[in-house]
């Protein structure tokens, strides 16, 4: 006696599931150019890593003896999984079983899935098309009642979708068409990826329809729309890349909280001296330049990785390598208004710190900001709110801080440069620029009078300019001790290396005093 | 290879026109060079061709997503 014929059983209701919703139903899926749910985790993870939980959950049919007739499985597939030798979680949903929604789901999969990762701490990484599990009117008729949202046993769901962003690293990839709770779960995440082919929205084109625009789905919530809104962090052309995107952001950060981030074994010298820095800050205040170089001249070669590119551009945000060690990048981009902060880019920075603080990734801000962004419709963007939310989340933060100078300190935003009321390394380049404001416009404001009162009033202001532009030296603040040290911008990747090492020491596990928001 | 339109990238002022219809440019040229917070944006070739149009004039207000001029073949 054995028991054969169980395991028979078995493995046919594994083939069953395997099968996702038919032949018919994944050819559409490949003819739209999308993979399958079971091919993208087999490309997101190491090879052969995936061990399944709850394969053979599904609706089924039996005949009048009680054998299995038919069967389709879930369209909601979990297990854990290694991802460049770490394991991890991983959870996607199955558009060819009812388009992904929740009449087919059997919710205490992604449930499970959810918990998973917050009570093994590991991290998670979502595979979103369609509903992502969310009801759809058919779903009253399916069960023969309306669904209250987060209703009595559904709300544990809704819980970890957010709550897990303070435990471990939560990865979401939009691949197809994502909207209602698909959405809102694409959106809660630390990183969020989707293909250009791909839409997210709340409600898509038919509802849309109803309330009076009629939009395509890429109109409505294609690529472009959803970077520049930062509601997506980054967008490719092809599936593969966005799991070649969700390994790279996984490999700086720990596995939880519980964690420190893991070093990598660096053969880019710590003390290498890049000559491209003592030219890159054009002497002409007027005139910008590209602050990517910089980055990239200063990190470990090759380890500077982007992270919201579209959005809240004046400021960019990105993870790297010092010495080996992930830490978290901040830079102004004068590109985009002189690198001043704009209402996005202080919810970019709000965000990005808050991730930096969750992970133990130390701060490295390369610092050109002129002030926040002036005028009508920054008041109208409620830039000074946002401003000061991004000071506290600044001001907030316990990880090590290490701030570069490299051109404008102006203003409040000139002034959140480094957190508050803690001491943390500040350098300053020879092409450091700073005051209350800005001499241009500030001038006209501070010596009114004497303008006014002056017969050549024109003349008077370039008077003063001259007279005020000779005190601004950076050497002069230095000599009040008002800034601690002014470098050669070619010492700044040796300084802020053996920042990084004294960070080593610094670093401690556990959740941070205040959990992240998506 | 057909038309491309150069959008401004932010909400400026646009302070010179460096290129004029009919003129040859590499990728990476200046085209426009926009004005914003006191400092001078160049709005650069995306690739080489030849400008098709110039949509603005100088010391026009110019919104982000704006067309501001349009490269050729």
């Amino acid at each position: 006696m054995n028991w054969r014929a169980e395991l028979d059983e078995l493995r046919l209701r594994e083939r069953l599931a395997h099968a996702m919703g038919g032949p018919d139903k994944v050819k559409r899926q490949h003819d739209g150019g999308r993979l399958t749910v079971r091919e993208r985790i087999d490309r997101l993870v190491d090879a052969a890593s995936f061990h399944e939980t709850g394969a053979i959950a599904g609706s089924a049919t039996y005949d009048e003896n009680n054998e299995l007739k038919s069967f389709t499985a879930s369209n909601s597939i979990f297990g854990r999984a290694r991802i460049d030798g770490r394991p991890v979680v991983v959870v996607g949903d199955d558009f060819t079983v009812r388009g992904g929604s929740a009449d087919a789901t059997i919710h205490e999969k992604p449930l499970m899935a959810e918990r998973m990762a917050a009570e093994f701490r590991l991290p998670i990484v979502r595979i979103i098309e369609g509903s992502g599990g969310g009801g759809s009117v058919k779903t009253i008729e399916t069960k023969g009642r309306a669904n209250l949202p987060g209703g009595v046993g559904t709300s544990l769901g809704f819980h970890y979708t957010t709550a897990n962003m303070a435990v471990v690293p939560v990865v979401a990839l939009g691949l197809g068409s994502v909207a209602g709770l698909g959405a809102a779960r694409l959106a809660a995440s630390h990183y969020s990826v989707m293909t250009k082919s791909s839409a997210m929205f709340v409600a898509g084109p038919p509802v849309v329809a109803r309330v009076g625009q009629d939009l395509s789905k890429q109109e409505l919530g294609g690529w472009e729309i959803q970077t520049k809104s930062g509601a997506v962090d980054h967008a490719v052309e092809t599936e593969d890349e966005a799991f070649a995107c969700a390994r790279r952001f996984l490999s700086y950060l720990p596995s939880s909280v519980y964690e420190l981030p893991p070093r990598l074994e660096n053969d880019d010298d710590p003390e290498r001296r890049d000559d491209s820095l003592m030219q890159a800050i054009p002497k002409d205040r007027r005139k910008v330049y590209k602050v990517r170089p910089i980055i990239e001249a200063v990190v470990d070669r090759g380890s500077f990785f982007e992270i919201g590119v579209m959005f809240g551009r004046s400021v960019v945000t990105g993870l790297a390598r010092l010495d080996g060690r992930p830490v978290a990048v901040m830079a102004s981009d004068p590109y985009f208004y002189g690198g001043s902060w704009t209402a996005t880019a202080c919810q970019k920075i709000v965000r990005f710190v808050d991730l930096a603080e969750t992970f133990h990734l130390p701060v490295v801000y390369f610092m050109d900001c002129p002030g926040f962004l002036i005028g009508l419709e920054a008041e109208r963007a409620a830039t000074i709110r946002h401003g000061v939310r991004a000071m506290a989340a600044i001001n907030q933060t316990s990880v090590p801080w290490c701030t570069i100078i490299i051109r404008n300190s102006f203003g409040v935003a000139g002034a959140v440069h480094q957190p508050a009321g803690r001491l943390a390394l500040r350098y300053a380049w020879l092409s450091g620029y700073w005051g209350s404001l800005p001499l241009e416009g500030g001038i006209e404001a501070a010596y009114r009078a004497e303008i006014d009162a002056a017969p050549d009033p024109a003349a008077k202001l370039c008077e003063i300019e001259d007279r005020l532009n000779k005190l601004r030296s950076p050497f002069r603040t230095a000599e009040a001790f008002w800034v601690e040290e002014i470098i050669d911008p070619r010492e700044t990747r040796p300084l802020v290396c053996e920042f990084a090492r004294l960070s080593d020491k610094l670093l401690t596990v556990g959740p941070s005093a205040f959990p992240i928001r998506p | 290879m057909g038309e491309m339109p150069v959008r401004s990238e932010l909400n400026a002022v646009v302070l010179k026109i460096e290129v004029a219809p009919g003129d040859r440019v590499q990728e990476g040229d200046t085209l426009i060079v926009l004005e914003s917070m006191k400092m001078e944006i160049p709005v650069s070739a995306p690739r080489a061709g030849i400008v098709a149009a110039i949509l603005v004039e100088e010391k026009q207000t110019v919104e982000e997503g704006q067309k501001i001029a349009v490269l050729g073949a």
